[in-house]
């Protein structure tokens, strides 16, 4: 059994009075796909954040790898150059360029040099299919093309587990698919992911596990075809039969 | 104490120009505010010929800097009538906030939706009535926050007319500063008026706002 | 009107010396405006909370009270608490503190209408806060700012105007001297009023092009 990539342990996490998580524990093993699944308000989308210290939890511990990334004194931009996030609306930096939006955190965070950047920004576009594009100003591309933008952003940081939190919520039905075949071929390439999707068709197919949170909590959890043939819990039956329809 | 002696002596000369300063900035606002809605209303119902008339008086006024305009009018008005300087200069000041009321009010007219001018004549109201009685009374509330500002801006504008020798609050700390030799304290004290002034015009302003302020 | 003509020719040097003089004003002005106003912006939206009332007092002052006061109190009063000042240091102090105030409030109001997730994205590619400050957020803030910094600009031409009341022999300076020596005020400041309205044409028409030229697609007023 290897050692997990990701620890999550008893997460709690508040907004003054308002409770979001209330004890969330889970454990991801490298190359593993897990999607997040729950009702709005579950807290998925303040779990992801906490993951990457964004929101760091009001209680409980997450370590990195064998590091405790909710310990005190630990340097939380460096964190985060090791988890990648892609949002749902994108969050592109509008000043910039396609290629700009890349090499920005490479030159100011991965301190690399401009031309090295460029070409490690150009892999990256090219591995999410938008090389051509690289010199489009977000407001000239589509949707589609935006997260895809975004996914090549946070690749090129080189991180050790990439977060998605419903990366095609924003889109319209035709442009998901171009999103969701990168999301695959990553998967396909190994990466670890975490993503808080409705997509039931590519939890089906691409998820090692899916996880079914409400009301702050884990209600269940495993195989798809065990959450989506046989949940054992009735929340999740409920869950699930609302979204099928 | 000498200095709270000073000061006290210092504040009393120089507030009394406070009453001129207040008044030559109703004088200005008041000619600005009947020059502004009238050529406002030129400008957007007028006679072509007209509207580039008024076109050119708020473009040129306005690419101006106050204090040319003022030295201008006061020249001009004092050559041909007999008028004292606070007279000219608060009129000079007025013209000159004419032009940019006329934007004002003129930008406040085009906001007000074009449904409303169609609405009243087609009750029969002529031109004339429906912008009077329609269009007017919205504008006028929907310029309030642009009019605040530039009232305020006329209060502090109102010190230039200390150069054709009024005596506001600028020209009496200036005075007293000759005699006392305590320009620091003189001046000093012009500021904190002007300050003081400012703050109580633009709390006033707010609260003219939430009462009449309309919003589409 | 040969009077006219011949009056035009005789001030026209002396005008112009005046003109290059208030260019100098408004130039140097401006820039003390940008480098004193672009920290104060900052720190009024990303600074702690005592600094931010500090720096809101500063804004109310010099926001609050007439430039031409202000001018004074440079230059006839701080001698007295001894620190003296020149003619045109004092208008340079003056004229750029006050812009300051001023730009620091459109800076501030861009800064904040920078979406917030701009920010979110920055910090989780792993960039500090004042980094994402720095390469993220300014660079978007300022250039949403633009159109009210031009204004500005083009304004400062105007505010100059009034340092010829401490004797700075700018074009108003020029104009005063030339006026009594002609004994033709009203021509003379007719004159001096085009000069202006002929150089705020320039800076405007500049500016324009300037705006035009670095406008970047989707960074307009509402930025996504």
């Amino acid at each position: 059994m290897t050692s997990p990539i990701l620890r999550i342990e008893d997460v709690h996490k508040s907004y003054g009075s308002l409770q979001v998580l209330k004890g969330v524990s889970l454990t991801v093993q490298p190359r593993e796909v897990v999607v997040l699944v729950g009702p709005s308000g579950s807290g998925k989308s303040t779990l992801l954040r906490c993951i990457n210290l964004l929101n760091p939890p009001t209680k409980g511990r997450i370590w990195l790898e064998d590091q405790e990334i909710t310990a005190p004194g630990v340097n939380q931009d460096r964190v985060r150059q090791s988890i990648g996030m892609v949002f749902q609306e994108f969050n592109l930096f509008t000043h910039l360029t396609a290629l700009g939006n890349v090499m920005i955190g490479l030159v100011k965070v991965r301190k690399m040099r401009k031309h090295e950047a460029h070409d490690l920004a150009m892999f990256e576009l090219e591995r999410v299919g938008l090389a051509d594009r690289a010199h489009y100003y977000p407001a000239q591309l589509s949707g589609g093309q935006k997260q895809r933008v975004a996914i090549a952003r946070a690749l090129g940081m080189d991180p050790h587990i990439m977060l998605f939190d419903e990366p095609t919520s924003a889109l319209d039905p035709e442009l998901t698919g171009e999103v969701l075949a990168v999301m695959q071929k990553l998967a396909a390439e190994g990466m670890t992911m975490i993503v808080v999707s409705h997509e039931m068709g590519f939890a089906r197919q691409v998820a090692n596990r899916v996880v079914f949170m409400e009301d702050g909590v884990v209600v269940e959890e495993g195989t798809p075809q065990q959450m989506f043939e046989q949940p054992v819990h009735e929340r999740t039956r409920a869950f699930l039969r609302n979204i099928m329809q | 104490m000498e200095l709270l002696q000073d000061l006290l002596t210092t504040f009393n000369f120089i507030v009394q120009g406070l009453w001129v300063t207040i008044s030559v900035t109703a004088v200005a606002l008041t000619v600005g505010l009947a020059l502004g809605i009238t050529m406002a209303i030129v400008r957007v119902y007028g006679h072509p010929a007209l509207q580039t008339a008024v076109s050119v008086y708020s473009v040129v006024i306005r690419a101006t800097p106050v204090i040319v305009i003022i030295f201008i009018l006061f020249f001009v008005i004092s050559r041909y009538i007999n008028l004292s300087p606070f007279w000219a200069g608060a009129l000079a000041l007025g013209f000159a906030s004419g032009a940019y009321q006329t934007e004002i009010f003129r930008g406040a007219i085009q906001a007000v939706q074009p449904g409303q001018m169609i609405a009243a004549r087609a009750i029969g109201m002529s031109r004339l009535q429906a912008i009077q009685s329609i269009v007017l009374p919205q504008a006028l509330r929907l310029a309030l926050p642009s009019w605040g500002n530039e009232a305020t801006l006329v209060l502090k504008d109102s010190t230039l007319v200390f150069a054709v020798g009024v005596p506001e609050i600028l020209r009496r700390a200036q005075q007293v500063s000759a005699r006392t030799f305590e320009p620091f304290l003189a001046f000093g004290v012009a500021l904190l008026l002007y300050l003081a002034l400012t703050l109580i015009t633009t709390q006033a302003l707010q609260r003219l706002e939430r009462r009449y302020r309309l919003q589409v | 009107m040969h009077d006219f003509i011949d009056l035009l020719n005789k001030v026209t040097p002396d005008l112009w010396q005046g003109t290059v003089v208030t260019l100098q004003i408004a130039v140097v002005s401006l820039a003390l405006g940008m480098i004193v106003g672009l920290p104060i912006g900052v720190g009024r939206v990303y600074g702690p909370v005592w600094l931010q009332r500090i720096l809101g007092a500063y804004l109310t002052l010099f926001q609050g009270t007439p430039l031409l006061i202000q001018l004074f109190v440079v230059y006839y009063g701080l001698p007295d608490i001894g620190v003296t000042l020149g003619r045109l240091q004092a208008a340079f102090l003056t004229l750029g503190l006050n812009s300051a105030a001023y730009q620091a409030e459109y800076l501030r109001s861009a800064l904040q209408s920078v979406s917030e997730g701009q920010m979110t994205a920055a910090r989780a590619i792993g960039m500090s806060k004042w980094q994402a400050i720095w390469s993220v957020i300014l660079p978007q803030a300022v250039r949403l700012a633009l159109p009210a910094w031009s204004n500005e600009a083009v304004a400062m031409l105007k505010y100059t105007s009034v340092v010829f009341l401490i004797a700075v022999p700018d074009l108003m300076g020029q104009a005063k001297i030339l006026a009594s020596r002609y004994f033709a005020p009203i021509q003379i400041y007719l004159i001096v009023a085009v000069f202006y309205i002929v150089l705020v044409g320039i800076a405007y028409l500049i500016l324009t092009l300037i705006e035009r030229r670095t406008r970047i697609p989707g960074l307009t007023g509402d930025a996504a």
